[in-house]
């Protein structure tokens, strides 16, 4: 990169002294506002979220039983959101490399359509999935009533899909399209040598995708995988407006009753906490892997 | 040969006529129901259609039905949000996106975690822990509350974008106009800020669209107070479908607009971000 030469603008232009005051001081300066703003709004609420897990109301000790209950309530909820978290993920990966694929290998007017098309529910926040998954999903919504059509779907006795079904379309259908964005971005960095070079030597499709598209862009492949997965286990929107309070339901749904319904706020952190370790792994090759990139390419 | 490529085709053909029913059938959905009077299964489609519920929502007819609801209200208070939020944070967020592009300082590695945590990590027990201490402060259920919390979350990606932004000057424009003797405010006002502007321009509209469309800080601090556009879509969501099929696509509409014009501004990690 050829920012390598800005670092210390004062070092660089000539006439000028070396590190004078200001030019060490200024830009602490300028990150001070915005750095003061995210340790108070983000990093302080974020430390006291654990924190506060240990803690119950009345009690001065640092104590376990916000985690013991959280266990006894729920243990089947915080397996149902990684249940989720996996298969969406999943689902939603395999369709993005089949998805990126195509876009990388095929030409013409409809691949550049397609091109433009898939990336639509990337836009479209939320809060307007789930508004929009509700009433498609409900019972005599209209993929019922579409599918009764043909002959698929009996309506006096519609499938239910406002459970882990719908959430997980719902979750495959927001982040697919996303996931496809990114994994395309490390298609088009290989070389279309390397494509020609297999198919002449009589590389199938699968083989093509599973030896050279999927090896050679492991690092956006895997921050598809990260981000996905990590948005699903902590989106509380679409689950809370999709499935609400019913049985399993997500961590995050039960994390706003706690505080809602019970202003408990001990189990509500203890379920926050579970929540970061969920993905801490995740996380952890994010963070490192972004960190590294940007030091970098200083 | 020809049998095989015809196949080929055929398969291609329904996989995309099936891709964009599951694209087009959610969102058609939407709109069906935004201008459903009289809608009833085992109908594919309603008996009645007519744009009341576009009209009453949108103010132009008062109704005094029960869950009629009129949005201009919310609109107001989401757009001022949203343009007050759009401010604060490009002031903030553009001095912190030229240093961390341009300076090689002390700590860097610890300035760029605090802004990357909120992607990597589920914010929600943040707000909740907000919560706590905003109901302490008297800031529970305000606007100032809400603003707060939405300047946390757009703040991370402006820095992010406008970082990109900065990065994309090319330095050696800037040392040409140092070395011809203009001073670091000079440069940085007449060459950086400049030639980085398309892309500030693209942070602050995705900061913007992100205002917009925040939920979940804004359930845990501004309920049941500060009604923005999705708080009140939510509110409508249970029992006003028509309501909240007109709420949801006023929000859709921005938001495919503007990204569609910015996108090619934006890393893909940034724009899957928006509206958590």
């Amino acid at each position: 990169m050829s920012s390598v030469a800005v670092g210390e603008p004062a070092e660089r232009a000539p006439g000028r002294k070396r590190r004078g005051g200001r030019e060490v001081f200024l830009p602490f300066l300028l990150l001070l506002p915005a750095v003061g703003l995210m340790l108070a709004l983000y990093a302080y609420p974020f430390i006291s979220s654990i924190y506060r897990s240990f803690l119950v109301k009345g009690q001065g000790a640092l104590t376990l039983s916000n985690y013991v209950k959280v266990s006894e309530l729920y243990l089947r909820d915080i397996f149902f959101s990684l249940e989720i978290a996996f298969l969406s993920t999943a689902v939603a990966a395999v369709l993005s490399i089949l998805m990126a694929t195509y876009l990388r290998l095929g030409s013409g007017r409809v691949v550049r359509l397609i091109g433009s098309v898939y990336r639509l529910p990337i836009f479209i926040p939320f809060v307007v999935v789930a508004q929009m998954m509700t009433t498609f999903l409900a019972p005599h919504g209209l993929l019922n009533v579409s599918l009764a059509q043909i002959g698929l779907v009996n309506l006096d006795t519609p499938p239910d899909l406002l459970n882990w079904k719908g959430l997980t379309f719902a979750f495959v259908w927001k982040q697919w399209a996303f996931m496809t964005l990114i994994v395309l971005s490390g298609f088009e960095m290989i070389d279309n040598t390397y494509i020609e070079a297999a198919r002449s030597f009589g590389a199938k499709l699968h083989q093509v995708i599973l030896r050279i598209l999927v090896p050679m862009s492991r690092a956006s492949l895997s921050v598809a995988l990260i981000l996905a997965f990590t948005s699903t286990v902590g989106t509380f929107t679409l689950p809370y407006m999709l499935i609400g309070g019913k049985t399993p339901t997500t961590l995050t749904v039960d994390i706003a009753h706690r505080v809602t319904y019970f202003g408990d706020y001990g189990v509500a952190n203890a379920l926050g906490t579970i929540a970061y370790i969920l993905v801490v792994f995740t996380a952890v090759y994010y963070l490192r892997y972004t960190v590294r990139r940007e030091v970098y390419e200083q | 040969m020809g049998t095989k490529r015809f196949l080929t085709r055929t398969v291609e053909v329904v996989a995309l006529v099936l891709l964009c029913l599951l694209i087009f059938g959610p969102m058609l959905g939407l709109v069906i129901w935004s201008v459903a009077l009289r809608w009833y299964w085992p109908n594919l489609l309603p008996q009645e259609i007519g744009a009341d519920y576009w009209r009453q929502a949108l103010g132009l007819e008062k109704s005094l039905a029960v869950g009629a609801v009129s949005i201009t209200g919310s609109l107001q208070t989401s757009l001022v949000l949203a343009l007050l939020v759009v401010a604060v944070v490009m002031l903030l967020s553009t001095p912190v996106g030229y240093v961390l592009a341009k300076y090689r300082i002390p700590f860097k590695g610890a300035i760029l975690l605090l802004f990357l945590m909120p992607q990597a990590f589920p914010q929600q027990p943040v707000f909740v822990n907000l919560l706590l201490v905003f109901t302490k402060m008297g800031l529970a259920g305000t606007f100032q509350g809400v603003l707060l919390v939405h300047l946390m979350v757009c703040l991370v990606f402006a820095v992010w974008i406008s970082t990109a932004a900065f990065k994309a000057v090319p330095s050696e424009l800037e040392e040409a106009a140092r070395s011809l003797g203009a001073g670091g405010l000079r440069t940085f006002f007449r060459i950086t800020l400049p030639l980085a502007m398309p892309g500030l321009l693209a942070s602050a509209v995705f900061v913007f669209l992100t205002s917009l469309d925040e939920f979940t800080g804004t359930f845990f601090i501004g309920l049941p107070f500060v009604a923005t556009l999705p708080m009140l879509l939510y509110s409508s969501s249970g029992f006003n479908l028509q309501f909240a099929s007109v709420i949801a696509i006023v929000l859709l509409i921005p938001s495919i607009l503007f990204m569609v014009i910015i996108e090619r501004f934006l890393k893909a990690e940034y724009i899957g971000g928006i509206g958590v």
